[in-house]
């Protein structure tokens, strides 16, 4: 089991109340990050290429423009709008970067990169990820790993025969307000009680499939080279089977991956319920509904994950872990995120004094039980994570990948870990084709 | 007339559309649904209420401290320091800022590191002026890109974009004011956005003093860019009119309206355009 963590520097980047940044160091200590740190500013910055420049890549280029001690070399798709867009794009924000066609282009010309950052179709990224890894590149790669399990479990073999650095971008595992709440409020000071359940859930509002400007296709002999029927699976390939895993692999990867994260053990069974009742031109399920039992120590906590593309109800996205002291309700958007005390629960009135929460008032002690003052209706106490995080989302992540090339971190998500949330994530997929519950061993999601 | 087909996205705390004409609908979602996702990308990055976003990091500076910048949020904040310059300080990022700082806080853009410097004070800007502009700029580029030039583009009402006319069309009919204003003008390729008390009531500072300043209840401003008549509006509702009139004369791309009971008037060397 991995037990995310960032290093000084990271830390020392991201704000958290006062307080509570001792709290924070103490939490996760990287004692060579400050050497390490002041030896990054004098050698050669990493050099990196960012292989697919789609929606998702787009999100990661934003982050990469920002990240100090790396060198962005190149940008890599097989779509020449999106390419030299990207290129003019990067040049006038002061990044002289090439732009290559496809990863083999890359790799027959680019020999003093570093590392890669991988965004392509989830059915790319095994055969993309191995040949970096091949190369001698350390790899960051997009979840899902792949859109099959074997692909997933080359990616990991491929990782250990080589012995280079295979990050996948599960970005919430290097969030700060996560390995807080993690590691400080449910395993040290176990706030929550027993956790008995989990949800989560990412819901999204009809949309139109994505399209592409005129004059803009791709050749239809380059299209069917790289596996696309047409230039609307190549635009929205998530939706089709044999590119991508649907909804499910798309939005529910990150959250089920906090079910395994958070519980520190994958699920022992699965069973889900979804359909193609909206799209007539997909092939994944629109609207899929799962529970995962979770063996815990104290007993099984069971949780409910539901992805729909149909409506954006339901308040966000968010995962929310359920005990029987108290719940906290996490998102990536620190407005939805929430954390209730049960009634029979202690004050956490000393966990506020110790900066592991902050509240939104001091609680009214109860004092004699003989005895009551009477005054004006006092709120009900609001309770908040005393960090904050001033950075992009997938910032943290990136950093922790290159801090990990530079031998001052661990990986927070190397692909063994990834694979064991990338398995079960599969047969939730597998248990709505079957229509029963699939049971699920320790040793299958294994790499 | 050909027909236009509209659409409609929650974004920036307000209501975005686009109105396309000239292009078969299946096509025209596709371009205004790309259209929408630069929009929540500007959002992501410019909004100071998204803990993540640019802007919300800015305000973490500490004096001396840079932040580098993407491509985006940097060229929103240089028409930001062009328009503030403009307009003599009464457009400015940081008006808000004046709430809780006894002096604007100061800032540089160091070009040749893409980045923004924390020269004084707290960086609590608030982009409300300009941001919804600069998204229709933004997307008026991406619309051309997709070969759909005839667009109207608005942003919750106070702001438009737009490109060319409808077929058979001198312009796009746009009002000055309530709706079916009479004082209406035939607009393509420039922008009009209004600032004024009618919604949200006196929430206007003069960033030269910190306190409300509006001297006006409504006014115009008529551009060629959506981010620069977003901002110039507002600034309108604090500057003298004769302060106006010289910087419009300075800029002769720059066209406003004020209102006056009943009657409108304009001051600028811009042309007027047609009254539909």
């Amino acid at each position: 089991m991995v037990t995310p963590s960032l290093t000084r520097r990271e830390f020392l980047s991201t704000t958290a109340a006062a307080g509570a940044g001792l709290l924070l160091t103490s939490c996760s200590p990287d004692s060579n990050s400050k050497s390490a740190a002041n030896k990054a500013s004098v050698l050669n910055k990493i050099s990196i290429a960012l292989i697919g420049c789609g929606a998702q890549g787009q999100v990661l280029l934003d982050s990469l423009q920002v990240i100090e001690g790396i060198r962005l070399v190149a940008v890599v798709d097989i779509w020449d709008y999106n390419r030299n867009s990207n290129v003019r794009r990067l040049k006038d924000n002061g990044f002289d970067v090439k732009g290559y066609h496809d990863y083999e282009e890359l790799l027959a010309n680019e020999k003093d990169l570093q590392a890669v950052v991988v965004a392509v179709p989830d059915f790319w990224h095994a055969p993309v990820t191995n040949a970096c890894l091949k190369a001698g590149l350390n790899v960051y790669c997009e979840k899902m790993m792949s859109n099959t399990i074997e692909g997933a479990r080359s990616m990991v073999a491929t990782m250990r025969e080589t012995g280079k650095l295979l990050q996948i971008g599960h970005q919430r595992r290097s969030n700060p307000r996560y390995i807080f709440a993690l590691n400080k409020l449910i395993r040290d000071a176990q706030i929550f009680g027993r956790l008995t359940a989990a949800q989560a859930q990412w819901n999204r509002t009809v949309t139109n499939d994505l399209g592409f400007p005129k004059h803009s296709e791709i050749k239809p002999e380059v299209l069917a080279k790289y596996g696309f029927k047409d230039m609307h699976q190549f635009r929205n390939w998530r939706w089709f089977k044999g590119l991508g895993g649907g909804p499910l692999s798309d939005l529910g990867a990150h959250q089920i991956d906090i079910f395994n994260w958070w519980f520190g053990t994958p699920p022992k069974s699965v069973m889900a319920s979804g359909g193609l009742d909206y799209y007539s031109n997909h092939d994944w399920y629109d609207n899929a509904m799962v529970i995962y039992e979770f063996p815990l120590a104290e007993g099984v906590a069971r949780a409910f994950y539901q992805v729909q593309t149909t409506t954006s109800a339901g308040g966000g996205y968010f995962e929310m872990f359920m005990g029987d002291k108290g719940t906290i309700k996490m998102s990536e958007n620190p407005s939805i995120t929430k954390l209730y005390r049960e009634d029979r629960a202690d004050s956490w009135d000393d966990l506020v004094a110790k900066n592991y929460l902050r509240a939104s008032a001091t609680e009214r002690p109860a004092g004699d039980a003989d005895k009551v003052d009477v005054r004006e209706t006092a709120p009900l106490l609001q309770y908040d994570i005393p960090v904050s995080f001033a950075k992009k989302i997938h910032q943290p992540h990136l950093e922790n990948f290159f801090n990990a090339i530079r031998g001052t971190a661990k990986l927070n998500c190397p692909a063994d870990e990834a694979f064991r949330s990338e398995y079960v994530i599969h047969k939730a997929n597998e248990a709505i084709a079957a229509q029963k519950l699939i049971a699920i061993t320790a040793q299958e999601t294994e790499a | 007339m050909s027909e236009i087909h509209v659409f409609y996205h929650s974004a920036m705390a307000t209501q975005f559309q686009v109105r396309l004409a000239g292009e078969e609908k299946a096509y025209a979602a596709q371009a205004a649904q790309a259209a929408f996702t630069l929009v929540d990308d500007l959002e992501n990055k410019l909004s100071r209420f998204r803990a993540n976003s640019e802007i919300s990091q800015i305000a973490q500076l500490k004096v001396g401290e840079k932040l580098r910048l993407t491509g985006p949020v940097l060229a929103c904040l240089r028409l930001a320091q062009k328009i503030e310059f403009a307009t003599r300080g009464a457009f400015s990022l940081s008006a808000a800022a004046l709430k809780t700082q006894p002096t604007k806080p100061l800032w540089s853009l160091i070009e040749c590191e893409f980045s923004l410097r924390c020269d004084s004070g707290k960086l609590e800007f608030d982009l409300g002026a300009i941001g919804k502009g600069f998204a229709l700029d933004g997307m008026a580029e991406l619309l051309r890109e997709w070969s759909c030039p005839e667009f109207l583009l608005v942003a919750g009402g106070s702001s438009i974009l737009a490109g060319d006319a409808p077929a058979d069309n001198a312009g796009w009919s746009c009002g000055l004011g309530e709706d079916n204003s009479p004082q209406r003008l035939l607009l393509k390729n420039c922008s009009l956005s209004g600032s004024g008390l009618a919604v949200k009531g006196q929430h206007i500072l003069d960033p030269r003093t910190g306190l409300p300043g509006t001297l006006r209840h409504r006014a115009w401003a008529l551009t060629d860019s959506a981010a620069e008549s977003d901002a110039l509006s507002t600034a309108c509702m604090i500057l003298r009119e004769d302060e106006i009139s010289e910087i419009t004369t300075k800029n002769e791309g720059w066209l406003v309206f004020l209102q006056e009971k009943e009657n409108w008037r304009h001051l600028g060397l811009r042309p007027m355009p047609p009254v539909a």
